[in-house]
């Protein structure tokens, strides 16, 4: 048996109570960052492999010409071992034999849909599959008004061009339907194969080529950056992120949770820091002992080096064990909540920066206070003598920032996060030396007072010191803590406002002005509600001050220039759309029109511009006084071009547009409606806005599951701080019962200083918090700051209470062990 | 080992002290602890100084056994200058040369009697600790006692633990602080005794803060401090002796 190593060996450290904080509190932080990385990644992964169906596939790489896309990328692709899928889209009119219908065709291959399902029927009232498969090469799938409308069964033949196509099926909802209203011909799918024998595509009409990729991140990554440099204007490599709402919620969801993950790690370093300084400080008898012994200086450091390195070791490795489960678990909680089978697993790479975290805490927050063990003066074994270490802290400190900076940089890799909540924590650190310096201050002019109030204001002064680092430190949790309670609240409210459960997830176009009032009281006897009606008037693009739109634009190519734009009439226009430019129709206004952003960029105009519109025989102008942002996705009606009432496109003819919420089990209305309304298409987007909302549930349930841990670790820190500092107060309560101190008056005392401190540290932190969600809102979750008041005001009795529960649990043993037991064992 | 005397006359001193003064800073004020202090003590003989409480025997103990170095003088042990060393250079002299006995035990709560005893053995690189230890115990009577932490035995029983763990590495020194200091009289009678015979059996040389008279009187020179001035007492009939 080796003695030496005992003087320092794992197990007797684990019964030090400091080393047993700085284990927690490292294997907390490493279990968080651990936890959280796996689980971001499995979120990632299932949350982008269900939002790919919007795309039915991985990627799409769309052209903006119809030019198609060269067959070497296709090959390029495979050979990387992605999944490759071509579509085409087009207009064109179908017939059976009497009657013709202008359609939007999209013709697929045997691979469509990568991703997604489709769902279609054998005939309009068979039941409903579900299929991963379109039509075979001679067939075609129609959509039920299209069937009506041109009264086909299955088996009919359809003719389309050139080419007559057989009716197999009608296609009930595609995944990537997409949303554009835009687009209101009905839907007819074929495949792929048939297109040529139709001979629709000629040179200069309208044809847009999709290329669906799928398969793992890395190779997609890597075949972007194979493809992007062959790219030219006139293709678009599309990923489900790029779009608006769900792309910016996965994104604020990730954000969300790697500040979860910077907090967990800050609230660590803080516990280590404090957990190591009074584990040093209780070590430097031993250390002066074991200098008389004649151990030098190196000798005393690779002593203790060895310890901190086992430790660190034994911390992450617990750490790891205890986050592997964790992220299991909230894998399956979410995949329970999603309906979905668990495909769960752990790419250890995932996991660096957790051991990352875990050397950064033990060296540069554990370390150096045990490292100036070694100068303790060997003359410490005849008297203890007070060590100035001021300049050691603050070099600590310094170190300790920027050290935490980087880490938080190669964590979050976002600026403005990591310096917002850097500049939190500097307020904090700042208020806390003004608040700190006034407590002493008050503490020493306040009048004596009676009682435990006299004891508790006493043992503040008396305590000072620690009085001022367990504040800190409860004071920095506070603000940790608060604020992501905060952020994530705004977060939350954020996304239930983006998409209410309530949102309109059914469309209805082509409403003819006469069938108007039919549709109104066919609302009302069912009892739903509508949003407004929108009057759509089909209209092309055709001058720009006065000149031929085609040879003045700035993108003489721009698809809407090629076909008929949905132009509306409003007072006023749809919420989530903000006027970038110009102003919006003031009350009585008859002239003018507002123009979407990237179509005014695109034709190179600005306010003022004369554009010119024909509809039908009528040619109507107008000048642009105002330019929108709009959000496509954002699963509202939208136009580009909006014109006020009694305007220039004021009595031409003109079809509505509406949109309502229809319940999932109120479905079978929607038969009834269309057997009464032949002509009016039905949008269904309800299955896109349940997937949009089924994801956001998911990810607030991660965010929920983040904050439940963060806030676990922020007590475990809590109740650490205050463990830390135990023996030293049981000692002093056992001496003032030996003193013939009154338990009563002890406790009331306690609670009463505890009470203090977690109020004032209370008022600090949630100030602080403050200060990062202002920071944060405003960069990070762009939404707007208001104070929060009901948290502001009463987080800090909370704390309070929090803090003179802690204090009153730690005095137990204090009343409850006799007190010469007490002494003796703390000797 | 230690009583290997060379003819070199130098040598023949343990420690010898010159012109030693000792102050601390007390950030404004400059703290005059000890004031032109000279003594030698020779290998193999026994010391005692005493003096009031604060008069300055611990610093001046400290100083002696290297833990230390004076603001002025010269302190030498073994012929080396130890006040001219750097603390790591000074402790490694310290180890095998030098044992302490403190008035408070200082002994690891965490280890065993034995294992407390084993411990600078060990750090001196030594061999056969265990036996080494063992043979110790016995011999300051606490050989059923090995396996029993610091806390379960009493002040007397630390304090010979914390001897037989000074005479471990049979060092050429030994500095005790008051080593009775905190024990009754019987028990303060039968520390002494053991310490002045391994001392003895040892030929360690001995030097010892104490209150007690009795103990001080034991000794070969006897010396005292007032006011961090130290005074040999001439009167001591070993001094005579070995004069
Ligand atoms: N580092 C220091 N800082 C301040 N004062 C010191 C320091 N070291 C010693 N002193 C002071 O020097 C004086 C002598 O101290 P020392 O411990 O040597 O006395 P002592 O003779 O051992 O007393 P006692 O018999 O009570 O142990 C005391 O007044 C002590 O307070
Ligand atoms: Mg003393």
């Amino acid at each position: 048996m080796n003695v030496t190593a005992k003087v320092v060996s794992f197990t007797q450290d684990l019964r030090e109570r400091n080393v047993k904080v700085m284990l927690m509190a490292m294997i907390i932080a490493v279990a968080t960052v651990a936890t959280i990385n796996a689980f971001a990644d499995h979120l990632q992964r299932t949350l982008m492999t269900s939002a790919n169906a919007f795309l039915a596939a991985d990627r799409q790489l769309n052209s903006r010409t119809n030019a198609p896309i060269p067959e070497a990328w296709y090959a390029e692709a495979e050979k990387r071992g992605l999944k490759v899928g071509r579509m085409v889209e087009f207009g064109t009119m179908v017939s059976n034999e009497s009657q013709f219908q202008l359609v939007a065709v999209k013709a697929v291959d045997n691979a469509y849909p990568l991703r997604g399902e489709i769902e279609w029927q054998a005939d309009l009232d068979s039941t409903r599959q579900i299929g991963s498969k379109g039509p075979g090469p001679g067939e075609v799938w129609l959509n039920p008004r299209l069937m009506r409308l041109l009264n086909l069964r299955p088996g009919d033949a359809l003719e389309v061009g050139s080419t007559s196509l057989e009716v197999t099926g009608v296609i009930m909802r595609e995944p990537d339907g997409g949303f554009r209203l835009s687009n209101l011909a009905p839907r007819v799918m074929m495949h792929v194969d048939d297109v040529a024998a139709t001979e629709v595509i000629q040179p200069g009409s309208r044809v847009r080529h999709r290329g669906l990729f799928a398969g793992d991140e890395a190779t997609l990554h890597d075949f972007e950056i194979w493809l992007e440099p062959q790219l030219a204007d006139n293709y678009r490599w599309v990923d489900v992120r790029q779009g608006e709402t769900l792309g910016e919620s996965l994104d604020k969801a990730e954000g969300f949770l790697l500040l979860g993950g910077s907090l967990a790690v800050l609230l660590a370093v803080v516990a280590i820091a404090v957990a190591s300084r009074q584990y040093a400080l209780s070590q430097r008898d031993r250390v002066a002992l074991l200098k008389t012994m004649g151990l030098t200086g190196s000798r005393i450091r690779r002593l203790y080096l060895s310890r901190l390195i086992w430790w660190g070791a034994i911390a992450t490795l617990l750490g790891l064990m205890l986050a592997i489960p964790a992220a299991w678990f909230l894998a399956s909680m979410t995949a329970r909540l999603m309906e979905q089978p668990l495909h769960f697993e752990v790419d250890f790479w995932q996991l660096w920066p957790a051991v990352l975290t875990a050397l950064v805490a033990l060296f540069a927050f554990a370390y150096p206070p045990i490292d100036r063990l070694r100068n303790t003066p060997a003359m410490r074994v005849f008297r203890s003598l007070p060590t100035n270490n001021k300049a050691a802290l603050f070099k600590d400190l310094l170190l300790a920032s920027v050290v935490i900076f980087a880490l938080l940089w190669i964590y979050v890799s976002d600026i403005v996060l990591v310096m917002a909540l850097l500049g939190a924590v500097m307020a904090l650190v700042i208020s806390l030396a003004i608040a700190g310096g006034g407590l002493i201050w008050g503490l020493r002019r306040l009048p004596a007072g009676k009682g435990s109030w006299r004891l508790a204001v006493i043992a503040l002064y008396l305590h000072r010191n620690a009085t001022l680092s367990q504040m800190s430190v409860f004071a920095m949790t506070i603000m940790l803590a608060a604020t992501l309670v905060l952020v994530r609240s705004s977060l939350l409210a954020d996304w239930q406002a983006q998409l209410p459960e309530d949102a309109p997830n059914h469309f209805l176009l082509n409403i003819a002005p006469e069938s108007v009032d039919q549709v109104e009281a066919f609302f009302t006897d069912n009892e739903l509600n509508r949003s407004p009606l929108y009057p759509i008037i089909r209209g092309r693009l055709t001058e720009i001050n006065g000149q031929p739109a085609e040879e003045v634009a700035l993108n003489k190519d721009d698809d809407e220039l090629r076909r008929e734009l949905n132009l509306t009439i409003s007072d006023s226009y749809p919420e989530d759309n903000q006027i970038v430019d110009g102003q919006w129709f003031a009350t009585g206004d008859t002239s003018g029109l507002s123009i979407e952003q990237s179509l005014a960029e695109s034709l190179g105009v600005k306010i003022g511009d004369e554009l010119g519109f024909t509809v039908g025989a009528e040619k109507v102008t107008a000048a642009i006084t105002s330019i929108r942002s709009v959000q496509w996705d954002s699963m509202r009606p939208n136009f580009f071009i909006i014109f006020p009432p009694n305007g220039a496109i004021d009595g031409l003819p003109s079809t509505s547009l509406t949109s309502f919420y229809l319940a999932e089990q109120d479905k079978t209305l929607l038969n009834d409606f269309v057997r009464q309304f032949p002509t009016i298409s039905v949008l269904e987007i309800d299955h896109i806005i349940e997937r949009i909302q089924q994801i956001i549930r998911q990810v607030t349930q991660a965010v929920e599951a983040i904050l439940v841990m963060i806030l676990l670790a922020a007590i475990a820190v809590m109740v650490a701080v205050v463990s830390a500092t135990m023996s030293e107060r049981q000692r002093e309560g056992a001496l003032l019962r030996t003193l013939g101190s009154q338990q009563r008056l002890l406790v009331r005392a306690t609670i009463i200083e505890f009470a203090l401190i977690g109020f004032l540290a209370g008022i600090l932190g949630v100030l602080t918090a403050e200060i990062a969600v202002w920071a944060l809102q405003y960069r990070m979750f762009e939404g707007e700051f208001h104070w929060h008041w009901p948290v502001v005001i009463s987080l800090p009795f909370a704390s309070a209470c929090i803090l003179a529960l802690l204090g009153r649990w730690q005095l137990t043993p204090v009343l409850t062990v006799s007190p010469m037991l007490l002494l003796r064992k703390l000797e | 080992m230690s009583t290997d005397r060379q003819r070199n006359p130098l040598n023949d001193f343990m420690i010898k002290v010159e012109n030693l003064s000792h102050s601390v800073d007390l950030g404004t004020d400059k703290l005059s602890i000890l004031q032109q202090v000279n003594l030698d003590i020779r290998k193999g003989e026994s010391a005692a100084i005493v003096g009031r409480s604060g008069s300055g025997k611990t610093t001046l103990l400290g100083l002696l056994a290297g833990l230390d170095i004076p603001s002025s003088g010269t302190v030498s042990m073994n012929g080396h200058l130890i006040s001219a060393l750097s603390e790591d250079e000074r402790a490694s002299l310290r180890s095998q040369r030098v044992g302490f006995v403190f008035q408070s035990f200082q002994l690891l709560p965490a280890l065993t009697a034995i294992e407390n005893v084993m411990l600078p053995i060990e750090l001196a690189g030594l061999s056969d600790a265990k036996s080494k230890a063992e043979a110790l115990l016995q011999r300051v009577g606490l050989g059923d006692r090995m396996q029993h932490t610091p806390r379960q035995l009493s002040g007397g029983e630390q304090q010979r633990v914390a001897i037989a763990r000074a005479f471990a590495v049979e060092p050429q020194v030994l500095f005790a602080d008051e080593p009775t200091g905190n024990l009754d009289t019987r028990t303060g009678e039968a520390i002494t005794e053991l310490l002045m015979t391994l001392n003895r059996e040892q030929g360690t040389t001995l030097v010892m803060v104490t209150h007690d008279q009795q103990l001080a009187e034991r000794c070969q020179r006897h010396f005292v401090i007032e006011a961090g001035v130290l005074h040999e007492k001439t009167d001591n009939t070993t001094e005579v002796l070995s004069a």
